[in-house]
């Protein structure tokens, strides 16, 4: 693989406002969202963000895409600056970064017919030349997305289509702007088992093909097993573990991706093991823990993690992780 | 790929136009608004002809035409003047039409500007434009029409514009909250994120669903304008070149019609009025229940009385439970359907499943095979268009599907209770915890000691692992698993000996779901509670139950216990469905997906519900639905394969 990267994040900071000041109150709080992340990604690999909902991976997924405004930090694309840009640059941009949803029964219009949905990035961006240009960009973009034949799609509407069938859908709008990044935000969450593997296998296929890279967000791991190349770990706006995908399997080393991944269900009955289950919930992003953000229920806190709010340290050549225990 | 292939039958696409007409075409009532107003528009448009008498000249009038009662030349009589009231009435639909629509068209092109601007874009342009919006709204309408109208020209198009542009409160305000509703969905979001404007998404996105709110108030505001129309008219201040019902109103009141009575010249504009303003209505009530359809039928109802009204082949008795536990339910043959007008869906057919004391049976499957539906029948809570049509549910001797309506609410949550899906749907947000798990016990037990019921709720929280001082807090200051564990709490308000747990961890992360079905775990060897659990996650059943009932298009698919079914199932579907899942424990293993869809209820295979995508599929698969086969140990399966070998 040519080292060749494609999206580097630096020390990005996404705070939410929580609580304008008013007439009555002039106290501002934050919610710490995502919180000076660094990441690289070479071009066509697959990296998973995995984590708890409020973790901030939607954050930082949405962040990248533009759709909110880092409140700090840098992120270069293809080399280039990307943090903070005009609405025309933002728009070439987005061109090249693309967006899988979660959920594909919200996030296809209605009433609007596939054709017009795969179609709509094209006309937003003023590609190919003519309608039957664009109709057979759309087409191919649907046949790739595995809805063959094309036509008999065109002009059907999303209520008349599976969840998977909808998904596929999604895919194409995406695939048709020839993305070299694709940020998958829980894109199998909402469908059924048996549907999941072959979307699964779609964007693997798509990601091979075209070497796209791709940032997949999710809270199961085991989905993307196979597909991604590496893992990141996030706990209340960081990343706590990073490395390949068999590093953090098989050489956990921070206690909250120990416990995470002890939670998930093997489907193996004579695999039932001791499972490490993290009490409470994940404390509120506003007010932050001192010290390590895990250490109120962390299982092997120690008297320093109250003080010390321990940086992503190296394991190895390809495996970071922010714990206090790697120091000693 | 060749999956799509089979799904392709060239449908015809319905559009939301064809299908908005098609289900207006049954709504009566706006069908109905609809002919009463193609009637009085038709009478409008062709007013020269249909018009029996001019109503402009005065020629060939004598004295005794005046105030004639309705006759044969006459039909609504004559009025002050001796001219045809009928005459009037159909030149007065004229101007009340004129009016109505192009006042409210302007009222419609500007309340919707309006919304649909302040709520997309927010921030300060909404503050200004809504607080612009609440100014108007805070002006008395008709005083102030009255003033604009008398100190201009009362002429038709000074009429129009002042109506106009004092109507748009209302739909501002209206599209504004549908916009905001809008702008929130994920489609916007989606079409910012591939690099739409605003214009754009405005246009796209917005615009084709706040259309069917913004129709429907246009109907009212119309209404509302030949009102005004017709106030305005009757005080005189109506154009006075134009006849209309509020000034042939006005006519026959100041020029005593009353005295005389000509009940007949008051009558046919008040009728005129009345005739569009309650088409309008109607039509504008059928759209909003065309556009924006609650399914009524869809709350949960307890189950009509079954009939046993097919005969079913018994299956094999599976063998008892480990350890010889006693039997506590046995779901015998059960099939349900869902019955309208036109069809009858079999959602769940022939399925039978022992529960023994202190079991954890797993039902699972994917969405729409059924398994809500079955545990929502052993509790007799199905949809109103749901019916048990055969098979028996024991439980403690009775027969649940026997009883009536009144012996099954005694059975309910003291003998089976139900932990729901959704736990923020489920608990109601205006009522503290505390007192909604009270309301439970007191339903269900209405003789418990009130004195000691706080302490009961306190040891309910404690047992699923709640503070006491939560007790007296909303559901909204739970946090979801709270809120899970405060279901359970209800759940088990009354000891029941069942319960069910219809997807309790679905919506919950990996770390919570893990909490909960720990506490469910534990609660079960604490209490020896059976549980039914109800899932899609493969995982999640190997994690936690004993036996697992596979279910596949309302049917069995596979009936054993977990390790069984884990590691020797026999049904394709169950194989398959193994394959699909991931495991964390071989991460590099390739998921393999079920090519297809599962069947839709109305449209079953005539054979083996798997068969359209069944690897193993054979001739006989597509013609007869296999029998439930015992292949030993009670292990089930319900599949061809098993008798060939």
């Amino acid at each position: 693989m040519t080292q060749d990267i494609i999206l580097e994040v630096k020390n990005l900071k996404k705070y939410f406002q929580s609580g304008r000041p008013g007439w009555f109150s002039n106290q501002t709080d934050f919610v710490h969202a995502v919180d000076e992340i660094d990441l690289q990604l070479i071009r066509g690999e697959v990296i998973a963000l995995v984590g708890e909902s409020g973790c901030g991976k939607s954050t930082l997924a949405l962040t990248l895409m533009g759709l909110e405004k880092a409140t700090e930090g840098q992120i270069f694309f293809n080399g280039r600056d990307i943090t903070n840009l005009n609405d025309k640059e933002r728009k070439a941009v987005r061109q090249k970064i693309q967006m899988v949803f979660q959920d594909p029964y919200e996030s296809l219009n209605p009433t609007q017919t596939i054709e017009e949905i795969v179609m709509e990035p094209l006309v937003v961006h003023g590609i190919g030349a003519n309608h039957a240009e664009r109709r057979n960009r759309v087409n191919q973009a649907l046949e790739d997305s595995g809805l063959k034949p094309a036509e008999t799609y065109l002009k059907r509407f999303p209520h008349q289509l599976s969840g998977g069938q909808r998904q596929r859908v999604v895919i194409a709008g995406a695939l048709v702007l020839e993305p070299l990044l694709l940020i998958a935000d829980e894109p199998v969450s909402m469908l059924d088992v048996s549907i999941r593997a072959e979307i699964i296998n779609l964007l693997a296929e798509l990601q091979k093909s075209r070497n796209i890279s791709v940032i997949f967000i999710t809270h199961d791991l085991g989905t993307v097993g196979f597909f991604a190349n590496r893992v990141a770990v996030m706990y209340l706006g960081r990343i706590v573990e990073i490395g390949s995908m068999a590093d953090v399997l098989k050489n956990t080393q921070h206690p909250y991706s120990q416990a995470l991944l002890s939670v998930i269900p093997v489907p193996n009955p004579r695999l039932r093991k001791k499972r490490i289950i993290l009490q409470g919930e994940t404390p509120n992003p506003i007010d932050l823990p001192s010290g390590c953000r895990f250490h109120p229920r962390c299982p092997m806190a120690m008297d320093e993690c109250k003080e010390i709010d321990p940086r992503l340290m190296k394991v190895s050549q390809t495996h970071q992780a922010a714990c206090l225990l790697l120091a000693k | 790929m060749a999956v799509q292939e089979l799904e392709l039958k060239p449908s015809i696409p319905s559009s939301p136009l064809q299908n908005f007409w098609q289900t207006f075409s049954k709504n009566r009532m706006g069908f109905v608004g609809l002919f009463m107003l193609i009637v009085i528009i038709t009478l409008a448009i062709f007013a020269p002809v249909l018009a029996p008498h001019d109503i402009k000249s005065s020629a060939g009038i004598e004295i005794g035409d005046i105030y004639n009662p309705p006759n044969a030349i006459h039909w609504f009589g004559t009025d002050d003047a001796g001219k045809d009231v009928f005459s009037g009435f159909i030149y007065g639909s004229r101007v009340s039409l004129i009016v109505g629509f192009f006042a409210a068209f302007i009222s419609i092109a500007i309340g919707g500007t309006f919304g649909i601007v302040a709520g997309f874009y927010g921030g300060r342009v909404e503050n200004f434009l809504m607080r612009f919006t609440d100014l108007f709204l805070v002006i008395p309408d008709l005083p102030l029409i009255v003033v604009i109208v008398a100190l201009t020209k009362p002429n038709l198009l000074n009429i129009i514009f002042v109506i106009g542009l004092l109507g748009w409160t209302t739909t501002a305000r209206i599209v504004r909250s549908q916009t905001l509703a809008v702008k929130s969905r994920k489609f916007v979001l989606r079409a910012k994120a591939i690099g739409a404007g605003n214009r754009h998404i405005i246009m796209h996105h917005i615009l084709p669903l706040v259309m069917p709110i913004l129709v429907v108030n246009a109907i009212l505001v119309i209404s509302l304008a030949i009102l005004s129309e017709s106030t305005l008219s009757f005080l005189g201040l109506g154009d006075p070149t134009a006849v209309s019902w509020g000034q042939m109103l006005n006519f026959a009141f100041g020029r005593g019609a009353m005295s005389a009575g000509a009940w007949w010249a008051l009558f046919a504009p008040g009728f005129g009025i009345v005739w569009v303003v309650l088409g309008l209505t109607l039509l504008g009530h059928g759209l909003e229940q065309v556009l924006n359809p609650r399914i009524e039928s869809h709350h949960l109802m307890p189950s009509r009385p079954s009939f046993q009204s097919e005969t079913v082949e018994i299956s094999p008795k599976p063998a008892k439970g480990k350890n010889n536990a006693p039997l506590l339910l046995d779901v015998q043959n059960i099939s349900i359907n869902y019955v309208n007008d036109e069809n009858i869906a079999k959602a769940v057919h022939n399925v039978s499943f022992q529960l023994h004391e202190g079991e954890l049976i797993g039902l699972v499957g994917e969405s729409g095979c059924g398994k809500t539906t079955l545990v929502m029948a052993i509790t007799r809570l199905l949809p109103a268009a749901g019916e048990i049509s055969n098979g028996h549910v024991y439980f403690s001797g009775k027969d649940l599907v026997m009883l009536t309506e009144n012996e099954m609410a005694d059975v309910r949550w003291s003998g089976i209770s139900v932990i729901f899906q959704g736990a923020m749907n489920a608990l109601n947000p205006v009522r503290t915890v505390g007192d909604q798990i009270k309301e439970a016990i007191i339903k269900h037990i209405p003789t418990y000691p009130s004195e000691s019921l706080d302490t009961r709720v306190i040891e309910l929280l404690d047992l699923v692992g709640i503070a006491a001082d939560h007790k007296d807090n909303f559901p909204h200051q739970y946090s979801g698993g709270m809120r899970q564990r405060a279901m359970i709490a209800m759940a088990l308000a009354c000891n029941p000996q069942v319960v069910i747990a219809d997807e309790p961890t679905t919506a919950l992360d990996v770390m919570i779901q893990a909490q909960i079905l720990e506490l469910l775990d534990e609660l079960r060897k604490k209490l020896g509670l059976a549980v039914i659990f109800v899932t899609h996650d493969l995982g999640v059943v190997a994690e936690m139950c004993d036996s697992v009932l596979v279910m596949y298009g309302g049917v069995t698919a596979e009936y054993a216990d977990v390790d069984t079914i884990y590691n020797a199932p026999l049904h394709p579907y169950t194989q398959e469905l193994l394959k699909a899942f991931p495991d964390l424990s071989k991460p590099e293993k390739k998921l393999t997906s079920i090519p297809g869809y599962p069947p839709k209820l109305d449209a079953l295979p005539p054979g083996c519900r798997f068969a359209p995508r069944c690897p193993a599929v054979f001739e006989r698969c597509t013609i007869e639905q296999p029998a439930l086969h015992d292949s030993g140990d009670g292990h089930i399966v319900s599949c061809h394969l098993m008798e060939n070998s």
